[in-house]
């Protein structure tokens, strides 16, 4: 039987409660065991107006990307509905309000534009709210109640998200809004008895561990804490601030600290401070602010003092598109600042990864004595999937430095040359092992020193001390059957799940395609990339920038010219055109 | 200059042939037709069929949506029009949407007629009209052997057809004045009643229903001026009334249906009705007369377009005769399709 | 008069009777002969001493410029940061290991100009380091153009028809900024710098030690020796530093009274 699959948006203006809508939706729809994708806009501007939109993709099977189909539309606001139906599938449900309050003319509204096939469902929001809680502003209830009637979704579900997201309210709020909820529910069962769907009928859920929603953000605050992170300094950008306003909560609780700076340039400065004195410490920032910490973060490269800098993308360049996804600080990350400045770049591609991989990124830049940049974006900041709540491995937490071994009387080298590129590092308040970390370049013992050999030695050290760390860091992995490939598809970041998606679909359809999954952006394993990648005959890079900058970085590992396919949309990836340059291209290979 | 707006209300035969009609004569103004039902236009006179498992859903529309498109015809389908300003040239959907219009086409049809007297068991009975009324009768006939057919108008002999075909036990009432307006004189009742016997149908002689009760959800029972009896369902059937209660107070001259000259004109510039709504003046009878049947709906939705574009076309009375079915006739050309 | 030479000669003197060497590491200043930093090193390495910290517990943070070397020239642990990163840097060494005593140093360039917008915010976060601003009021080492510091009208090879701006007020500025303790002192009296930066070491909060030195190589006009010896002068006797008025009034009326100017308890 056909499995469940709905995308599920809710439409609305600032006080609409467009937002509290999309979370019960996640939440009703998580707790009755479906896999759950959502992400939502918020107007860029504070002041009460702009749009607020919500989209949840539900499934009986794991859900890795949202696509540019929308399903069901519950319009709390027609006029800013409007801007989703280029979204909307032909047949899409639509609940919208049947008496709202003004005549709106035909050129402004939104069911004129909608096509003949879609599925309407007028409700009088309003007014349900009215008499089942002598108020309006449980509009947004009586319209999730109409959704779980005509879609077929248990109301009992979404009882329990409206007990769990007002039991900190009063007893009289509480029941208010599960009346306005009801009173939606009862009166669409009855009105549309005879158009009813069952969307949400599927009797293949899969059992496993208790699932919680989760956002990237929210996971990356929560691995910094599981790391044993002791000092947080950063400063406010979109979208990377709700990792310290969680940690700003959180930290002190476990005897840390977050610290506000007065900018990105001192919060990193903090950090390598923080770092060199053998604490725990890390910054989150975005495109602008990581251009004004690159100075600080080679100054780390070359005096190989630990840190972790998170940097979540958004569109730019400049200060571009603040709430807007995009993937385009890879070069930056990888290459930005003064000199042959090598670091290790990492880029998880969904919310559990992002738990994974920053728990990871404090032990990886103590062993590796190396800024460890975390690549997300906001999409994958912003959105919410249900997985089970993860726990960090004691393996991966534990301290990663490597302490020196030098007997008294011996002068301690602290950038020592050896075979790995890793000094062993002391820590201030260790006897007899003082040094002065230095950005100039140096000799083993620490002392600035221009001469040629010394630096092409030590070059060569903090190089092969970088590429060392390819043994401790994510291997590529591949999702593609045996054999030669008519299309290979390599993703990063947010963009993979889509390109996964894509991929599945075509094999669906009997294309011989697969995917191969890169994380470790730098430093990067070649041979399994080369692996992959050779058995393909065409490499497709889909990327959320206008340059194409994956595709610069390890283009060159494909036998013939990879495939770039580009999208500055500021939108998450959608699917559907991966699929379709897929298709294109297994087509033209056949010919 | 925005464009001419051109708007039919009613989804049924009479509106789909006038816009279509009306695209012909023009390539660039607007085209909006509106049906209260969220279903495309279907063929209402094949619903028994579809009852009787003879046919499937989709078996049951006529034109692909996908066709609306091409001709740039703008379809809204579950929309009601809820009031119009003639005046303004404005007319408002259920969903307090106001639309402007150039001018229009008024095909929203018939609904089925329940007598004042009987209309406190409205809930009992199950017309059969729309293709809503057809899955209501399919679940319920999925769940009850005897149906008790009261009216008997043109549809309830289609109808008594299926049920007889899906092995049911029919009750069926004679009406005198299901035809409004043509009246069913003895003769032809009489003649009908032999052949729905001759069919195994019992025909009761009586002539009006006094009670209905609820017994259960699928039970109840029936009193006539001749006796009592317990069915599972009643059917309602006593004919079709314009459903034009909308347009009121619009300032549309109303009778039982929209008063139209033989050009399909009403009393406002620029606004036709065209079907089942319309009664229509014969200047030979000095007249209103009221047509049944599809092909009849066509032609008057086709000559509606047709004079909105300046044409002056006028119809013709279909003549007054007596239907057929198994043996009966009638000149509606609803029952020459079968 | 005496000459750079004999300068020189009585700090070497000063260092020996001094008895700080374990202090120095094996590194050579880089600095020319008669740099007032000498004198600043001095100072601060008898604090050390003085204080009986073990050098392993304290480290030295340096941006660049001159006073960037300076790490280099302790047995302390040094972090060589970036120009004008010193004083977040030395906050995030700080808030990791309490325990450190942390010394940041750098010079009016680093201090003035690109790492002008860290000072009120390490005041007002007062955070407990101690802050070395060695002021001679020019760009060293990269051979002479004018800092924040320097006067009105001084000829460079970057401003050769003179400067145009008016010079800041480094301790104006820290006491503006709410920094609980302010002292100003001069490089030529290393004495008067240790027993400053003894009680701002003590001193549980944010210490500035905005310290006047001369560039000998680069300004043969404004900060020399001569004149710094003629214009520097003890802070009046009855100087009360807990008074912020009275801080404030001295230093806006004399710009080379040197001592502890204000310590907030």
């Amino acid at each position: 039987m056909p499995g469940v699959d709905v995308t599920v948006e809710v439409c609305g203006m600032a006080g609409d409660g467009t937002i509290a809508a999309g979370g019960m939706i996640n939440d009703a729809m998580s707790h009755g065991g479906f896999s759950v994708l959502g992400f939502d806009s918020y107007p860029a501007e504070i002041r009460g107006f702009g749009r607020c939109v919500t989209r949840s993709r539900v499934g009986d099977r794991e859900i890795r990307a949202l696509d540019e189909e929308t399903h069901v539309l519950i319009s709390l606001n027609d006029e800013e509905s409007k801007s989703r139906v280029p979204v909307l599938t032909r047949d899409c449900v639509v609940l919208f309000d049947s008496n709202p309050p003004v005549l709106v003319e035909e050129d402004r509204s939104l069911v004129a534009i909608l096509d003949p096939e879609t599925r309407l469902f007028p409700m009088p929001f309003g007014d349900l709210a009215a008499a089942a809680a002598g108020t309006q502003r449980g509009r947004n209830l009586v319209a999730l109640g109409g959704f779980a009637a005509v879609c077929g979704a248990d109301p009992e579900l979404f009882r329990e998200a409206i007990r769990s997201k007002f039991k900190a309210k009063s007893q009289s709020v509480l029941q208010a809004n599960l009346k306005s909820f009801d009173a939606g529910y009862a009166y669409a069962l009855e009105k549309f008895h005879d158009r009813l769907l069952t969307m949400f009928a599927s009797a293949d859920l899969p059992k496993g561990p208790e699932k919680v929603m989760l956002s990237g953000n929210m996971a990356i605050g929560k691995a910094a804490l599981d790391a044993g992170l002791k000092l947080y300094f950063g400063y406010p950008i979109t979208p990377a601030t709700p990792i310290m306003e969680y940690l700003a909560r959180e930290l002190p609780k476990r005897g840390g600290a977050v610290v506000q700076m007065e900018d990105e340039i001192s919060s990193i400065g903090a950090v390598l401070g923080a770092s060199y004195a053998g604490k725990r410490a890390m910054t989150a920032t975005s495109g602008p602010g990581f251009a004004l910490m690159t100075e600080l973060i080679t100054h780390g490269v070359m005096a190989e003092i630990p840190a972790v800098i998170l940097n979540a993308q958004r569109g730019g360049p400049s200060t571009g598109l603040p709430t807007k996804t995009e993937q385009s600080d890879l070069h930056a990350a990888v290459f930005g600042g003064p000199g042959d400045s090598y670091r290790i770049v990492i880029a998880p591609t969904n919310v559990t990864e992002c738990y994974y991989y920053t728990v990871k990124s404090f032990q990886l830049a103590e062993k590796y004595q190396t800024p460890v940049i975390v690549l997300t974006d906001f999409y994958l900041d912003n959105r919410v999937e249900n997985v089970p709540m993860p726990e960090a491995r004691e393996e991966d937490v534990r301290d990663g430095n490597i302490y020196p071994n030098v007997s008294a009387g011996e002068p301690y080298k602290r950038y020592l040359r050896t075979e790995s590129g890793i000094s062993p590092r002391s820590i201030p308040g260790q006897a007899g092992l003082q040094f002065t970390a230095t950005g100039l370049e140096h000799t083993e013992r620490g002392k600035p020193d221009y001469s040629a050999r010394n630096h092409m030695e030590m070059s060569a050290k903090r190089f092969r001390k970088i590429q060392g760390a390819l043994a401790d860091l994510p291997e590529p992995e591949e999702y593609a059957p045996d054999g030669p490939l008519s299309v290979g598809v390599i993703g990063w970041g947010s963009t993979f799940g889509s390109a996964l998606e894509a991929v599945l679909a075509a094999r669906e359809r009997g294309l011989r395609v697969g995917a191969l999954k890169i994380t470790s952006l730098y430093p990067y394993h070649e041979a399994a990339i080369r692996k992959f990648t050779s058995r393909c005959e065409e490499v497709l890079i889909p990327e959320l920038n206008y340059s194409g900058q994956l595709i610069s970085l390890i283009g060159r590992l494909c036998r013939k010219e990879a495939i770039p396919l580009n999208l500055a949309t500021g939108e998450p990836f959608p699917p559907s055109l991966i699929r379709k340059k897929i298709e294109e291209l297994a087509e033209a290979g056949a010919q | 200059m925005s464009r001419e707006h051109w708007v039919v209300i009613g989804n049924g035969p009479a509106g789909n042939a006038a816009a279509v009609t009306l695209r012909k004569f023009v390539t660039d103004a607007r085209i909006t037709l509106i049906g209260e039902e969220n279903v495309p236009e279907y063929r209402c006179n094949l619903l028994p069929d579809f009852i009787a498992g003879a046919l499937r859903e989709e078996d049951l529309f006529c034109t692909p949506i996908q066709r609306f498109r091409e001709m740039d015809i703008k379809l809204r389908l579950g929309q009601k029009v809820t009031d119009v300003a003639f005046e303004r040239g404005e007319l408002k959907l259920a969903h307090n949407e106001v639309v402007r219009f150039t001018g229009m086409i008024i095909a929203c049809g018939s609904t089925p007629s329940i007598p004042e007297r009987l209309g406190m068991f409205r809930d009992l009975m199950l017309p059969l009209k729309t293709l809503g009324d057809a899955k209501r009768w399919i679940e319920k006939l999925a769940r009850v052997d005897s149906v008790f057919v009261a009216g008997g108008d043109l549809t309830s002999l289609c109808f008594t057809r299926a049920l007889l075909a899906l092995r049911k036990r029919v009750m069926f009432m004679l009406c005198p004045d299901s035809f409004w307006p043509i009246p069913l004189s003895s003769e032809v009742r009489r003649s009908c009643s032999a052949r729905l016997e001759e069919r195994g149908v019992e025909v009761l002689d009586c002539a009006k229903i006094e009670n209905l009760t609820r017994l259960s959800e699928d039970s109840v029972e029936v009193k006539t001026d001749a006796g009592s009896l317990v069915v599972g369902a009643v059917g309602a059937f006593f004919g079709l009334v314009p459903n034009v209660r909308f347009l009121a107070r619009t300032g549309l001259d109303l009778e039982r249906g929209i008063l139209v000259d033989e050009y399909l004109r009403t009393c406002v510039e620029n606004v036709y009705a065209a079907g089942d709504c319309a009664q229509v003046y014969h200047p030979g009878i000095r007249a209103y007369w009221v047509s049944i049947g599809c092909p009849n709906a066509t032609e008057q939705g086709r000559i509606a377009a047709m004079n909105l574009m300046g044409g002056s076309l006028s119809l013709d009375v279909p003549q007054e005769n007596i239907f057929e079915v198994d043996g009966i006739k009638v000149n509606t050309s609803w029952w020459m399709e079968l | 008069m005496k000459t750079p030479g004999k300068v020189l000669a009585d700090k070497v003197r000063a260092i020996g009777e001094a008895k700080i060497f374990e202090v120095r590491s094996e590194s050579l200043p880089t600095w020319c002969p008669g740099c007032g930093y000498f004198g600043i090193h001095q100072g601060l390495n008898a604090c050390i001493k003085e204080l009986g910290m073990p050098l392993h517990k304290v480290v030295t943070v340096s941006g660049i410029g001159c006073a960037g070397r300076y790490p280099f020239f302790t047995r302390t642990y040094g972090l060589h940061t970036v120009h004008g990163r010193t004083l977040p840097v030395a906050t995030g060494v700080k808030m990791a290991n309490p325990d450190l005593t942390v010394f940041a140093v750098g010079g009016d360039g680093d201090g003035l100009a690109i790492g002008g917008g860290h000072l009120p915010h390490v005041a007002r976060r007062n955070v407990n380091i101690n802050y070395l601003l060695f002021d001679n009021s020019i760009y060293g080492l990269t051979k002479g153009q004018p800092s924040p510091s320097s006067p009105l009208g001084m000829t460079s090879k970057a401003s050769p028809y003179g400067t145009l701006d008016k010079p800041l007020n480094a301790t104006l500025m820290a006491l503006t900024y709410g920094a609980s303790f302010v002292a100003r002192l001069f490089a030529g009296d290393p004495k008067g710098i240790t027993n400053a930066l003894v009680e701002g070491a003590r001193h549980p909060g944010f210490s500035i030690f905005h310290i006047y030195t001369s560039c000998v190589t680069f300004d043969k006009s404004f900060k020399t020796w001569e004149h710094l010896k003629e214009w520097v002068h003890p802070l009046p006797k009855d100087h009360d530093p807990t008074d912020l008025r009275q801080a404030f009034d001295q230093v806006l009326q004399d710009d080379f009274s040197v001592g502890v100017i204000y310590k907030r308890g």
